[in-house]
């Protein structure tokens, strides 16, 4: 289904800033209050308010029965949710860390994003799963990856990945009610947690109304004509930074930011690329058969791509496990400076 | 009947584990007050202590040697200093420096010692199958040594654990299951989460025993856990053992546990397993002078071990890339010289 | 124009959290910025005691004229974060 970007119906207030927790919370506790048929599952979701305050203030307005704490069985509940959905309702289910994913994966690989496809369109499953992403604190191998590439890889699901409390709030709005699965992916630096302070940048204004923005459209978050970074999550944060320091000396940087790798805005990119001739990829997922490899190689695939591509550089999480230690895993997550050393390289290729 | 040696043994590792998590819960608040940044002071990341758990590690390891296998899941220490686990090096992995156990590369969720072959994991439940496999090796090999799977109550909701009740029931394998209720999966009462408050009855469903001790009774624990190992090492099958334990730390240090109630947590610490321990020892006429000696030694040696990391140092960044196979992943590698560099044949 | 005695005082007595022996605390976001106009009741800013996130509710409809202490600013219970001009 093309999807219209839907502004909000009026201004609002424009002078309210939220953090991005704050604002898919928003956008979830709209759809509750339109349709009875959405319901939140997970664990630490009501008295706690989810752990990276995923569903913070929800209980106390839909009580127990639709935000529901469940037991810690990721098998049973991601798949009761791909049920009540055949059944015509709209779940939310919460994998806590997406590090979990492989306690219910199978119900999410081979139910939840194949039945439609295994149904020849009868069936859908218009779901979203939500869970926290991404490293930055020191949480070790099982609790801080990202995994975005192994979710756009597997087809059948839609992948969502905000990066501002903007975004992520319109971005909510359009996977509640998007009719397939959607993978929605939350980076808990990003969130706005008081334990984990989130960087300048995610915390925007956002209108009181409702607004969808629809997936595939990237939205370019700095114009520049020298080199594009295309990159998601966090790191367009960090890219930003980059971006600002690299100004200083002359270098006009273009940050895109994917917000949906399923379905991929190659356009936006291509059309970026063919104006600055450079491009420099930015995940922090891990490097090899992920993201970067693909963007790399939509640029390359699309017309006159390759005639426009004079250098590219990625910068990815090298093929380790994130490890704890400070030092090493301050390593192996780019950082602004890495992004900067990497837009210098291709800027001053030949 | 369990010997005086024996409960000063539990004891002091008991002791040992209290303090231990006192102290690291000192250690770990540093540098994060007062605005609480998980990835700031000397212990970064989450840290989830077992506090209130003691007597479910040193009554059950109590019955263990060095080449039985122990998993534990995400609240490890207490069942780490019971097994023997080298305190030094698991503190210094705890501070993320390089000498510790996992050289930096673990933190306090992911601890290995194959020495006296204990690992846990951050997942919960997923240290039973390991166990599970731990015994089938055990079978396999002609040996006498068992697997005890260690786990929290919200985790007998996951298929891992109930699939390794099931498998090493079917197969006859020695491994014990033990079962840390602490009422808690996070925010969760275990009422929310199972209709089942005896979770010892789930082995009846795979033709095991089931024992549930309630009150934090290491001697209790320490008779059970004598049945289910001893079972296991004489060839008889596994065994479920659920422990009730309680949380006095919260969840993960700063959880603000809004969540509970006020009684619940008095209760928790009323209910203090190392000081019925110590009445135990005074029934056995021990007297207050050697109560206080192992006291005093096990915090001695938790103060060692913790001097001690802090003073090791933190691992180089390039340390980073290291240890993801034990031998160099097959295939064209950097230390093969390319076609360019060569000339190739001609 | 009025003195500054017709403003109202944003502080967290109120809403300090109740379980808590500590008396400092840290901004942790402000939701609204100076020149704002508020309702009353309409969070304010976030603040953290401990582990603990608390919303500041604005005391009165008006304007938020003066925001005293900002993000990352840390304070003591009682502290003036901000004040209001009512309407």
């Amino acid at each position: 289904m093309a999807q219209q970007e839907r502004e909000p119906a009026s201004d609002g207030r424009t002078d309210r800033s939220l953090t991005m927790s704050r604002a898919m919370v928003e956008a979830i506790a709209h759809e509750m209050r339109e349709d009875d048929d959405v319901f939140y599952m997970g664990e630490d979701v009501a008295d706690y308010g989810g752990i990276f305050d995923s569903t913070d203030g929800l209980l106390e307005e839909f009580g127990y029965e639709r935000i529901m704490d469940v037991p810690i069985s990721e098998t049973a509940y991601i798949g009761a949710a791909v049920g009540a959905a055949q059944a015509g309702m709209r779940p939310i289910a919460e994998l806590m860390f997406v590090d979990f994913f492989g306690v219910g994966m199978d119900q999410i690989y081979n139910q939840m994003a194949k039945n439609t496809y295994m149904s020849g369109g009868s069936v859908s499953v218009p779901m979203v799963l939500t869970a926290a992403v991404g490293g930055t604190y020191n949480d070790a191998a099982q609790h801080s990856q990202t995994l975005y590439g192994t979710f756009a890889h597997l087809p059948g699901m839609k992948v969502v990945v905000p990066s501002t409390a903007y975004d992520a709030k319109g971005l909510m709005h359009n996977a509640i009610r998007d009719d397939d699965p959607v993978v929605y992916l939350f980076h808990k630096r990003l969130m706005g947690i008081g334990w984990m302070p989130a960087p300048d940048g995610p915390k925007t204004g956002v209108p009181e109304d409702e607004y969808t923005i629809p997936f595939g459209s990237a939205d370019v978050k700095r114009e520049g004509a020298d080199v594009t970074v295309v990159t998601l999550g966090l790191h367009v944060h960090r890219a930003l930074e980059a971006a600002e320091s690299l100004a200083d000396d002359g270098i006009d940087v273009e940050v895109i930011d994917l917000r949906t790798l399923v379905p991929l805005d190659t356009e936006t990119i291509a059309d970026s690329v063919a104006k600055t001739g450079r491009l420099v990829v930015v995940d922090e997922d891990y490097r090899s058969f992920g993201v970067t490899g693909e963007i790399v190689a939509s640029v390359v695939e699309a017309e006159g791509g390759l005639a426009d591509l004079e250098a590219v550089e990625r910068v990815a999480v090298p093929d380790v496990p994130i490890p704890y230690a400070r030092p090493m895993e301050n390593e192996v997550i780019p950082d602004a400076d890495d992004v900067e050393n990497a837009i210098r390289d291709v800027h001053a290729s030949e | 009947m369990v010997s005086v040696n024996e409960l000063q043994s539990m004891y002091e590792n008991m002791v040992t584990a209290r303090h231990y998590e006192e102290r690291l819960q000192e250690e770990y608040l540093e540098g994060k007050q007062p605005a609480f940044d998980i990835s700031a002071g000397p212990i970064p990341g989450e840290l989830h202590l077992a506090a209130g758990h003691e007597a479910s590690g040193a009554g059950v390891c109590q019955h263990l040697r060095d080449d039985d296998t122990v998993t534990a899941p995400h609240r490890p220490h207490h069942i780490a200093i019971a097994k023997g686990v080298d305190l030094k090096r698991m503190t210094a992995e705890i501070f993320g420096r390089e000498t510790g156990l996992s050289k930096g590369k673990g933190g306090h969720m992911h601890l290995f010692d194959p020495e006296v072959n204990f690992a846990c994991s951050g997942i919960i439940a997923e240290g039973c199958p390991p166990a599970v496999g731990a015994g089938l090796a055990a079978k396999k090999r002609n040996t006498d040594s068992v697997a005890v799977a260690f786990l929290g109550e919200g985790a007998i909701d996951q298929g891992a654990f109930l699939e390794s009740l099931n498998m090493a029931s079917v197969q006859n394998l020695p491994v014990v299951f033990v079962v840390e209720d602490n009422d808690w999966a996070i925010s969760m009462p275990k009422h929310r989460i199972t209709d089942v408050a005896n979770g010892a009855r789930r082995a009846d469903g795979f033709d095991m025993p089931g024992e549930r001790v309630d009150a934090d009774d290491a001697v209790a624990v320490y008779e059970a856990a004598r049945a289910a190992v001893g079972r296991a090492r004489d060839r008889n099958g596994p065994s479920l053992l659920e422990v009730q334990v309680h949380r006095r730390m919260g969840h993960f240090m700063g959880d603000p546990e809004g969540y509970r109630p006020d009684e619940d947590k008095a209760a928790a610490e009323r209910r203090d397993s190392i000081e019925r321990l110590e009445a135990d020892l005074r029934g056995h006429d021990v007297d207050d002078e050697t109560i206080d000696d192992l006291r005093d030694r096990a915090h001695e040696r938790v103060e060692e071990a913790i001097e001690w990391a802090k003073d090791q140092p933190e691992p180089e960044p390039a340390d980073a890339y290291e240890d993801v196979f034990v031998n160099p992943a097959s295939g064209v590698t950097d230390s093969e010289p390319s076609v360019a560099e060569t000339g190739g044949d001609d | 124009m009025s003195s500054d005695d017709d403003r109202v005082a944003v502080d967290t007595d109120d809403v300090w959290p109740e379980d808590t022996d500590e008396d400092e605390g840290v901004v942790v976001n402000w939701f609204l910025r100076e020149g704002s106009r508020v309702d009353a009741g309409d969070d304010l800013c976030e603040f953290q005691v401990e582990k603990v996130s608390v919303d500041v509710p604005a005391p009165t409809s008006g304007t938020l004229e003066e925001i005293v202490l900002d993000e990352d600013d840390e304070f003591e219970r009682g502290n003036v974060l901000a004040w209001i001009r009512p309407d």
